[in-house]
C-alpha cells in the first residue's frame, strides 16, 4: 500500500510550510493569552463562579472551532490542486501507485501535519492555563484533545477533498473559502432562512422551534465538534454553562430526549463530514485528466 | 511482445482533437524517438501511456498491461521523466530519490543514483534551489530507480546544456544496452537522430511517418544534393545534365549546378557531368533530417489548409 509512503512524503513536505507554522504560532499566542484572560477575569466570559478547568476547555474549544478551519484551509487548499497546477503530481503519479493511494496519502499526510501543529498549540495553551489555575482534569483534557484532533482530521479531509475536485488553485481557494463562509460564518442565517421558508414565509418564533432546527444547526463541522465535546463531557459542560449553541437552543434544551436533538448528533455529523469529502474528492480526482 | 502498443488512440479536449486515431508499436529493446512540433500531441500520448489522462477512444498496452486498468503494474516497471513537472521545493534531492525507491519497493543507494546523473553533490540540498538542468537530472535519477524495463522520457534535454544533453544520450544508450526500451519525445530532430533506432513523426495529433532514420532518408527523393562547379554553365549544359542517368533534377543555383541524385553512384554522375562540361569542384549535401522533419510537418499543414 503506497498511501503510507505518500502520506510520509506529504508530511515531510507540508510540515515545512511557513504559513502553517505562523498560524500555529498565532494559535499558541491566542490560546495562551486567552487562557490568561479567562483565568484572570472569568466573569468577563460568562463565568461569575470563577474559572474552572472545564470552563477553560470549553473556552479553548471555542477558539479551536475558529482556528482549525482556518488552519485547514491554509494548510490544505493546495494539497492536490496545487500539485496538479504545478505539475508535481506527474512525479507522484508516474510511480507505481493509484489515484486512491495518492488521495488517501494526501488526506492522512495533511491531517497529520495539522494535528501535529495544532496539537502542540493546544497542549501549550492548556498547559499554561492549567498551570495558572493550579487544576488539571487529565481525563477531560485527553478527551478534549482527542475530539479536537478528530475535528482537525475531519477538516483536513474536507479541504483536501475540495482541493482534489479541481486542478486550479484559485478554484480550490474559492471552494475552501466558500465552504468556510457558508458553513462557519453564515450558517445561522441559513438555518433562519430554512425556518422562514418552512414556516410559510414568516419569521420563526423562538418559542416554537421545531426539533429539526437544532439538527440543521449542527451541520457545520465546528458546531458538531462543540456538541461532541458536550456529549463526551456532560458534567463539565453543564457546570461550564456550555451547551450546543446557535439557533434552536430552546428546542435542543427542552427536547433532549430525541437523538436528533441531543449533542450526540455531533458524532454523526462529524462522521458524515469525513465520508462525504472522501467520496466526492476521490470520484472527481480518479476521473480527472491530470 | 511490444513494449508499447496503441490502437486507434484518440483524445479530445472539448472540441480540440489532441491525438487522432494513433496506431503505434514500439518493440522491446529499441530506442524510439517520438518527434513532432510543440502541440503536436506528443505529451498527450505520453500522458495516456502513464494514465495521467484518459483516452476518448482506443486502447493502449504498455509492457503487456492495459495502461488504464493496470496502470500500477505498468509504472512499476517504467521509469518516467514527465513533461512540465515540478519538483517538491522543500524536499532534498535525496528525499526525492528515496521516495521513488520506497514507492517502487526497491532497495538501492539513493546517492549512487544521484551520482549517475551528476547531482550527488547536491543530494542534501532542497530541490527548490536546483537549476533547471539539475532538476532534470534529479528526475532522471528517480526514473532510473529499480532498473526499469521501459524509460519514457518527455523532452529529456529540456533545460540541459550541450554537455548535459550529451550525458543524457549516454545514459539512454547505457540503459538501452542493459535491455531497457527507451521511448522519448522531442521537438528537436538532432537529438532523436543521434540515438534512435526508429522514429515516429506526429503532427496535429496524427502520425505522419514511422521509420528508421535511414528509412526516412530513403523515403524522400532528395536523399542527397550535389553541387558542381563547371567551367561553362548555361541552359544547354543544365538540360544535358538533367538528362543523365541517376540525376533527378538539375538547376542552376548561384553559378553552380545543383543536382539531386535519385540513385546509383554520385561518382558516375560526376564523371558524366565532366564529359559535358569540365568539373572544377563539387560538394555533397546530405539532406538533414531536420529538413525532412520540417517537410513532413509543414506539408500536412498545407494539405489541411
Amino acid at each position: 500500500m503506497t498511501w503510507r509512503i505518500v502520506a510520509k512524503k506529504d508530511f515531510r513536505d507540508a510540515v515545512q510550510s511557513r504559513a502553517l507554522w505562523a498560524l500555529v504560532a498565532v494559535f499558541v499566542i491566542v490560546s495562551v493569552l486567552s487562557s490568561f484572560a479567562y483565568v484572570e477575569a472569568p466573569e468577563l466570559f460568562g463565568e461569575p463562579g470563577g474559572a474552572t478547568f472545564g470552563g477553560l476547555l470549553f473556552f479553548t474549544a471555542g477558539i479551536a472551532s475558529l482556528f482549525v478551519p482556518i488552519a485547514a484551509i491554509v494548510g490544505c487548499y493546495k494539497s492536490v490542486a496545487g500539485e496538479r497546477e504545478l505539475g508535481s503530481i506527474k512525479l507522484l503519479c508516474s510511480l507505481p501507485t493509484t489515484r486512491a493511494d495518492v488521495f488517501a496519502g494526501k488526506v492522512l499526510g495533511r491531517a497529520a501535519v495539522l494535528g501535529f501543529g495544532l496539537g502542540v498549540g493546544l497542549i501549550v495553551g492548556l498547559g499554561f492555563g492549567a498551570a495558572m489555575l493550579g487544576a488539571l482534569d487529565v481525563v477531560a483534557a485527553i478527551t478534549f484533545l482527542f475530539v479536537t484532533l478528530a475535528f482537525v482530521a475531519v477538516y483536513a479531509t474536507i479541504v483536501v477533498g475540495l482541493s482534489a475536485t479541481t486542478g486550479s488553485t484559485s478554484r480550490a481557494t474559492t471552494l475552501a473559502l466558500g465552504f468556510f463562509v457558508v458553513f462557519e460564518l453564515l450558517w445561522d442565517a441559513v438555518v433562519l432562512g430554512i425556518l422562514y421558508v418552512a414556516g410559510g414565509f414568516s419569521m420563526p418564533n423562538p418559542a416554537t422551534m421545531p426539533e429539526w432546527a437544532f439538527t440543521v444547526s449542527q451541520i457545520p463541522p465546528s458546531a458538531a465538534y462543540f456538541s461532541s465535546i458536550v456529549a463526551l463531557l456532560p458534567d463539565l459542560a453543564s457546570r461550564a454553562n456550555a451547551e450546543p449553541a446557535q439557533a434552536g437552543t430552546e428546542a435542543g434544551a427542552a427536547g433532549g430526549e430525541s437523538f436528533f436533538a441531543s449533542p450526540e448528533i455531533g458524532f454523526v455529523v462529524l462522521a458524515c463530514w469525513l465520508v462525504l469529502p472522501l467520496v466526492v474528492g476521490y470520484v472527481r480526482f480518479d476521473t480527472a485528466d491530470l | 511482445m511490444a513494449a508499447i502498443e496503441t490502437r486507434g488512440l484518440t483524445k479530445r479536449f472539448g472540441d480540440v482533437v489532441a491525438v487522432s486515431d494513433l496506431d503505434l508499436v514500439v518493440e522491446e529493446g529499441e530506442i524510439f524517438g517520438f518527434l513532432g512540433p510543440n502541440g503536436a500531441g506528443k505529451s498527450t500520448t505520453i500522458d495516456i501511456l502513464l494514465d495521467f489522462i484518459r483516452p476518448t477512444s482506443g486502447t493502449v498496452t504498455v509492457l503487456g498491461h492495459d495502461a488504464q486498468s493496470e496502470g500500477r503494474a505498468v509504472r512499476q516497471r517504467t521509469g518516467v521523466l514527465p513533461d512540465a513537472y515540478h519538483v517538491y521545493d522543500r524536499l532534498t534531492g535525496r528525499q526525492h530519490v528515496e521516495f521513488a525507491l520506497e514507492m517502487k519497493g526497491v532497495d538501492e543507494d539513493p546517492v549512487a543514483l544521484l551520482d549517475r546523473v551528476n547531482v550527488a553533490d547536491a543530494a542534501d540540498r532542497k530541490a527548490g534551489g536546483y537549476s533547471k538542468g539539475m532538476r532534470q537530472r534529479l528526475i532522471l535519477a528517480m526514473a532510473l530507480v529499480g532498473d526499469p524495463d521501459l524509460l519514457v522520457l518527455d523532452e529529456p534535454s529540456t533545460g540541459l546544456d550541450p554537455n548535459g544533453a550529451r550525458e543524457m544520450r549516454e545514459i539512454i544508450r547505457e540503459e538501452n544496452a542493459r535491455g531497457t526500451t527507451i521511448f522519448f519525445s522531442s521537438h528537436i530532430m538532432e537529438q532523436v537522430e543521434a540515438v534512435c533506432d526508429r522514429v515516429a513523426i506526429i503532427d496535429r495529433g496524427e502520425l505522419v511517418a514511422v521509420d528508421t532514420i535511414d528509412g526516412l532518408r530513403h523515403a524522400t527523393e532528395t536523399g542527397e544534393t550535389l553541387y558542381v562547379s563547371v567551367t561553362e554553365l548555361d541552359e544547354g549544359v543544365r538540360e544535358a545534365v538533367a538528362g543523365l542517368d541517376g540525376v533527378g533534377s538539375a538547376a542552376i543555383d548561384d553559378g553552380q549546378l545543383r543536382l539531386t541524385i535519385t540513385g546509383g553512384s554520385k561518382f558516375a554522375v560526376l564523371e558524366s557531368v565532366d564529359e559535358i562540361a569540365a568539373v572544377q569542384d563539387f560538394s555533397v549535401i546530405e539532406s538533414s533530417l531536420e529538413d525532412l522533419f520540417v517537410r513532413y510537418t509543414t506539408e500536412t499543414q498545407e494539405v489541411d489548409a
